[in-house]
């Protein structure tokens, strides 16, 4: 507990020595900075994070993923389009988002550049540079995967879009989910059955069974998507039966169905559509 | 007397008068239409079917309408009549307001601090305010709603996001006073619907986390000057102070917010009230003690603003539950005797029925699955098991929030929106900066692990009735009807009916957006009742077919 006093005693002393150094940089700030003045120092996320948890972390979550109850976004992939920038950061910070309980800041320069600075030190980035071959690896993709992952303008829709995915996953993450895929599901994905009436008879010889990626549900109905992909909508009054399967609807890819060496091919084709 | 029979020999007046006035001249009907509701108005309460006239329907805050058109046969033929849309988002939020109606009008507040009057058969607009906010607001920004309009006479009373007290010309939306309530810059704000009493208006504060100090104040209708406050935090040396740390500058920013609505108790002259939680919310450590009144119901004297009694639910708070849920008046028969008694769901999970002339606690019991604690010790306090940063326990929007709840008198039933969540605490010592938040720390919330419900407690034990559940945790309110029927919204945006005795759902409609801090409210036009709820940006009437 003590250790834990003195790091918190430590952060803030760096927050405050941070916050006193920089009112050179405030001057040289009245046009808005294009980049962080702070990028290259490695207190500025270390005090980022203390203003984070205290100005932010109540929306977006201690881990800054979001909470989607209250439609704050998950900031940790906020950079992987790649069409973010620091300086866009800092005028969403600064000023809020118009029409949502994102409030503007008034923080000052150097403080927001701080949260700019642990924005970036929590980002989800997959900096793996791949160098398989990319010839194979979309081959191999078109014959393993293609059916329900889409890359660019191709391939199906039953799993998620793999376009950027590199930029979102290491390389050991990307493995893991190719090897055991049902360990972590992302939300929209989650594998639900529904069992209903053929031809409006409860007899069990007459039922039939929808299985497919649960899209959305209320209290009435549920959305999802069938392993034909097509969306399914259903009235939960007209089921018998709804089950919520704990295994992806992915297989898992054994080292003998797909080996390392073939996973680095298909991940360099990924990262080369990027 | 209750406070339903208080209201009887008025309404006996005014039927006869209405009568009268069809029956006599023209011009007398035109006197009748214009007559302005009065304090004797507000406290008939929902007597009069045409007219709602207070946030809750009336002061006891039961949400309980007499209507009886709409009723558990014919409630499948329920359909939207008409929409209104404000035009102003707060997404993250919801469209929080429960519009009042008096001959015809609906007067609606929205987000951001836009208000309007409506035609109450139609939904057309006969005028819009909108107020000129500032950009620097504070928790104003991040909760830029509003719960809706004070009523009295021609006069209309709002709060705004930067903390001030309006009143309206009704007729025109002319600004008729304008008073500071508390500075924005420092952290307030304020959302709540004032409560209009014989010759007060009383409003309360948000902002408990920043570093504020909250208060419920009175103020007089016709010159919007100040009759008294009730600070919610003592000062050094007050009755109070001793639950804190002795130092002022504690005490001067330590939370305490009423930025929800109070009940009112006319026969004893006595304001229920719910304050917010001790700041900074999580970090306990700057203020030991158990920082009264902090999430705790306080009776003050109408007239005075002093503090008659206390309870505080949860002592020395570190999980943000504000007390700030809308105390519910009954008269009940309790263990043999008739016992006038003040009833609250609490966002720590427990609900509570206290006798709300002394304070007694008379029961206190957990409604949801709450490990933060599972009973009151005979001491009165909780006797608390974990306080979240070993372990889950509610999440900051706690068991329930302050979505109206409903009390159905004749089946001694409580309905609650429950929120079953899961979240770990972790504290850490804030900076404090005047207009910046103090919350002391971060929460873990364990998102797969969140549900809703609807649930029908029974005041008696406290035991769970009946419940419907959500798929996902829930902010919509509670309307009940003496035709035996519950309305609860969800947070996926369903507006529903229920069956109060069974909790048999009866009838469904999806509105489009997550109904939030929002309960319905019902009234008579033209010989129809109408059912409102608020949703996103819409307002919907519902209504049976026309005959």
């Amino acid at each position: 507990m003590k250790k834990l006093r003195r790091v918190k005693r430590c952060i803030l002393t760096a927050l405050m020595s941070l916050s006193a150094i920089p009112i050179v940089l405030q001057l040289s700030s009245v046009q808005a900075q294009q980049v962080n003045p702070l990028e290259s120092d490695p207190r500025a996320a270390l005090a980022g994070g203390v203003l984070f948890r205290s100005q932010c972390a109540t929306c977006h979550g201690g881990d800054a993923k979001g909470i989607t109850g209250i439609d704050a976004p998950d900031l940790t992939l906020i950079w992987s389009a790649g069409e973010t920038t620091d300086e866009g950061v800092f005028q969403t910070i600064r000023n809020g988002v118009p029409g949502s309980i994102m409030p503007s800041h008034g923080l000052t320069d150097p403080e927001t550049w701080m949260l700019v600075s642990y924005l970036r030190s929590v980002a989800v980035t997959g900096a793996t540079k791949f160098s398989g071959d990319s010839l194979r690896g979309s081959a191999l993709f078109l014959t393993n995967c293609g059916r329900c992952h889409r890359v660019k303008s191709g391939g199906g829709s039953l799993g998620p879009d793999l376009s950027q995915i590199t930029t979102r996953r290491s390389s050991a993450a990307l493995i893991n989910s190719v090897r055991d895929p049902s360990a972590v599901i992302a939300r929209r994905y989650h594998p639900v059955s529904v069992v209903f009436a053929a031809g409006g008879a409860a007899a069990a010889s007459n039922q039939r069974r929808v299985q497919g990626a649960l899209k959305s549900e209320d209290a009435f109905s549920i959305q999802m998507m069938d392993t034909n992909q097509q969306l399914r909508a259903f009235m939960k009054a007209d089921l018998i039966e709804i089950v919520r399967e704990p295994n992806s609807l992915m297989p898992a890819f054994s080292r003998a169905a797909l080996s390392n060496a073939e996973l680095e091919d298909i991940f360099t084709f990924l990262q080369s559509q990027l | 007397m209750t406070i339903l029979q208080r209201g009887l020999p008025k309404l006996v007046r005014r039927r006869s008068a209405a009568i009268a006035a069809l029956l006599l001249l023209p011009v007398v009907a035109c006197a009748q239409e214009t007559s302005a509701p009065d304090y004797e108005d507000i406290l008939q309460g929902l007597a009069d079917p045409e007219r709602w006239l207070t946030y809750s329907g009336d002061y006891s805050g039961q949400r309980h309408s007499p209507l009886t058109q709409i009723n558990v046969d014919n409630i499948s033929s329920l359909r939207p009549q008409w929409t209104f849309q404000t035009g102003t988002t707060t997404r993250g939020r919801g469209f929080e307001t429960t519009p009042l109606v008096d001959a015809g009008v609906l007067y609606v507040t929205g987000s951001n601090n836009y208000a309007w009057a409506i035609d109450a058969r139609s939904g057309r607009t006969f005028w819009q305010y909108r107020r000129n906010l500032p950009r620097d607001l504070t928790y104003g920004a991040s909760a830029p709603v509003n719960r809706g309009f004070g009523m009295l006479g021609n006069s209309l009373f709002m709060v705004t996001l930067d903390a001030h007290l309006l009143s309206f010309d009704r007729r025109s939306g002319d600004i008729l006073w304008d008073i500071e309530l508390a500075d924005y810059r420092q952290g307030y704000a304020a959302t709540l619907a004032p409560l209009v009493l014989d010759g007060k208006v009383i409003v309360g504060i948000s902002g408990g986390e920043y570093a504020t100090r909250g208060f419920i104040d009175a103020y007089d209708p016709a010159s919007g000057d100040r009759l008294w406050r009730f600070h919610t935090i003592p000062g050094p040396g007050e009755p109070g102070s001793e639950t804190w740390p002795d130092d002022p500058a504690i005490l001067a920013r330590g939370g305490g917010g009423t930025w929800m609505n109070g009940s009112y108790d006319p026969d004893l002259n006595l304001i229920y009230w719910g304050v917010g939680n001790p700041n900074p919310d999580y970090y306990g450590d700057l203020r030991p003690g158990d920082n009264l009144y902090s999430n705790s119901i306080v009776a003050l004297d109408a007239d005075s603003g002093e503090l008659r009694w206390h309870y505080q639910f949860t002592p020395h708070d570190l999980n943000d539950w504000d007390s700030n849920q809308i105390p519910i008046l009954a008269d009940i028969e309790w263990q043999g005797s008739l016992r006038r008694v003040v009833m609250l769901a609490n966002r720590n999970g427990f609900f509570y029925v206290m006798d709300r002339v002394t304070g007694e606690l008379l029961q206190g019991t957990p409604f949801t699955a709450t490990t933060w604690a599972r009973e009151i010790g005979t001491d009165g306090r909780p006797i608390i098991l974990n306080d979240g940063r070993e372990g889950c326990v509610p999440d900051p929007w706690g068991s329930t929030n302050f979505m109206p709840p409903s009390y159905y008198p004749d089946l001694g039933l409580f309905y609650v929106t429950a929120r079953e969540t899961c979240a770990t605490y972790v504290s850490e010592q804030p900076i404090i900066v005047p207009g910046q938040a103090s919350f002391g720390g971060v929460v873990f919330i364990d998102s797969e692990k969140g549900s809703g419900a609807l649930r029908a407690l029974d005041v008696q034990t406290g035991e769970l009735r009946w419940e419907f559940t959500y798929p996902s945790p829930t902010f919509g309110g509670v309307l009940t009807t003496v035709a035996g029927l519950v309305f609860a919204g969800d947070h996926e945006g369903n507006f529903m009916a229920f069956d109060a005795s069974s909790g048999e759902n009866l009838w469904h409609y999806q509105t489009g957006s997550r109904i939030w801090g929002a309960a319905a409210m019902t009234y008579m036009l033209d010989g129809r009742q109408f059912v409102l709820i608020p949703a996103g940006t819409t307002l919907t009437a519902f209504a049976l077919p026309e005959p």
